[in-house]
């Protein structure tokens, strides 16, 4: 009864706050287009609930040809998404071995929906479109790392395989949170003091509490960092620290600080923005926006442990493999 | 003209570089790229899990021996999107899978493509580019194979 009873109180004061607000209760009513105020959810946040996808074609970087460009015109756009529709991926033009034909298996990108972009790219700062360069400090960690992971042997046991294939973390889901190559879907749910982000790959949810708080301690490091939320006027603002290294974001170290912005434009578009600061890995922090459109739902479970034959099927590959080398040795003497 | 050749190579960069697309773990990690298989058997059991979905089939080779094979599949969450159901491929339908064998050499392997013996397609005759998740559901096919 007790634990049902805060919810409840919470819920009616917060339903009275919103009838004072100038805007529809419901929270399923659309924004208005002309004022550009979105709808509110019953305790009276800025309404970001539904489900979203983050697929885009715009790469992170500007590509080298189009330096000094910061949009494609509307026919440019146009020419090439036209042009992605026309060629759908296949394993011979994403230059890899033998693979799956992707359409036939709802992988292939196009066939997901996604949110037009004129961007040329995800970094609107610095202007050049490009990560910063790596202080010297960032290039020696990076070499560090690569050096650490030629020493352990990446296919000894699960510890040394990729966060993804353990199931632990796939790299889009930052944060920053970054389109996946598919399943690239995004649910984000709101209750009094808290919004919930579950990413559908790999089925981690951010619990995101937005009563001021103060991060946990520095020596609390987590797989996705502790994040805090505000509003900033219709704007949610997620701050994030607390960082492990396991988890770096395009080379940064522990200390990543990620600020990421969510803002509905419209009734099926959120706007996010993410800055990246890490002064032990970049000169200067950087920044990056893309649109998040609404898709249709509901997002499916990724209980990616449960049916992981893949790990055991790669680790006994490396062990056929090491077994048959040292026979093709014996035989040799 | 420059800015037009600029923004064709860069269409061609996008198309090739994108995102790595098995994304859950590389193809070569698990499978031999030198062991291109045929497999031509009947479905005992699709397991709709992640990361993968595994198709179980039997064999059956020219002698009559009957061989048990898995083959690894798209993310349920992706064919669930391309309109699939848990009855779209019932135990007993007839397939041809044309993948790539484990490295380990057991009867695992990747399916590259799944055909029916009529030469239908599985997947792709729902999956036109563009294409979203509010395209009616696939049905199974009518006759499955028999044997």
């Amino acid at each position: 009864m007790s634990r049902l009873a805060g919810p409840l109180v919470a819920l009616a004061i917060a339903s009275g706050v919103a009838l004072l607000a100038p805007v529809p209760l419901a929270g399923q009513a659309p924004p208005s287009a002309k004022t550009g105020t979105p709808s509110r959810t019953p305790d009276g946040q800025p309404d970001l609930q539904g489900i979203w996808t983050n697929a885009t074609l715009t790469p992170l970087e500007r590509p080298a040809e189009l330096a000094g460009r910061e949009f494609y015109t509307e026919q440019e756009l146009a020419e090439i998404e036209k042009r992605a529709q026309e060629k759908p991926r296949s394993p011979e033009s994403a230059g890899t071995v033998a693979h799956y034909d992707f359409a036939q298996y709802g992988l292939d990108p196009n066939q997901a929906k996604r949110a037009s972009n004129r961007r040329t790219s995800l970094i609107v700062d610095p202007p050049d479109g490009k990560i910063p360069p790596l202080t010297p400090e960032g290039r020696k960690r990076a070499a560090e790392r690569a050096e650490a992971r030629k020493r352990s042997g990446p296919f000894d046991g699960p510890e040394t395989r990729p966060l993804g294939e353990r199931c632990i973390w796939m790299a889009g889901e930052g944060p920053p949170m970054l389109p996946e190559a598919y399943n690239a879907n995004i649910q984000i749910q709101q209750g009094p003091g808290y919004v919930a982000i579950l990413q559908e790959e790999i089925h981690d949810v951010r619990i995101i509490p937005l009563d001021g708080r103060p991060h946990v301690g520095r020596k609390i490091r987590l797989w996705m960092g502790d994040p805090r939320g505000r509003w900033e006027g219709n704007t949610l603002v997620v701050d994030t620290t607390n960082f492990t290294d396991r988890t770096n974001f395009r080379g940064s170290s522990e200390n990543l600080h990620v600020i990421e912005r969510f803002t509905r434009t419209a009734e099926d578009t959120i706007l996010y923005e993410f800055t990246v600061e890490d002064p032990a890995t970049w000169a200067r922090s950087w920044k990056a926006e893309l649109p998040m459109v609404k898709t249709q739902g509901p997002i499916f479970e990724y209980a990616c442990h449960e049916g992981n034959y893949g790990m055991a099927n790669i680790l006994r590959g490396a062990r056929a493999q090491e077994q048959a080398a040292e026979e093709a040795a014996k035989a040799k003497k | 003209m420059r800015a037009r050749l600029g923004v064709v190579a860069a269409i061609a960069g996008l198309l090739l570089a994108g995102a790595p697309a098995w994304a859950h773990h590389a193809f070569a990690a698990e499978f031999d790229a030198n062991k291109p298989l045929k497999l031509h058997g009947v479905v005992t059991k699709w397991e709709l899990i992640n990361p993968h979905s595994w198709i179980n089939l039997d064999v059956k080779s020219a002698d009559g021996k009957v061989t048990g094979w898995m083959v690894e599949g798209g993310s349920p969450n992706a064919l669930f999107r391309l309109g699939f159901t848990k009855d779209s491929l019932p135990p007993g339908t007839e397939i041809i899978v044309e993948g790539f064998q484990s490295k380990d050499g057991t009867n695992r392997a990747v399916g590259a493509n799944l055909t029916f013996t009529d030469g239908r397609k599985l997947f792709l005759g729902s999956s036109a580019p563009g294409s979203n998740p509010d395209r009616p559901s696939l049905t199974p096919p009518k006759d499955p194979g028999k044997n």
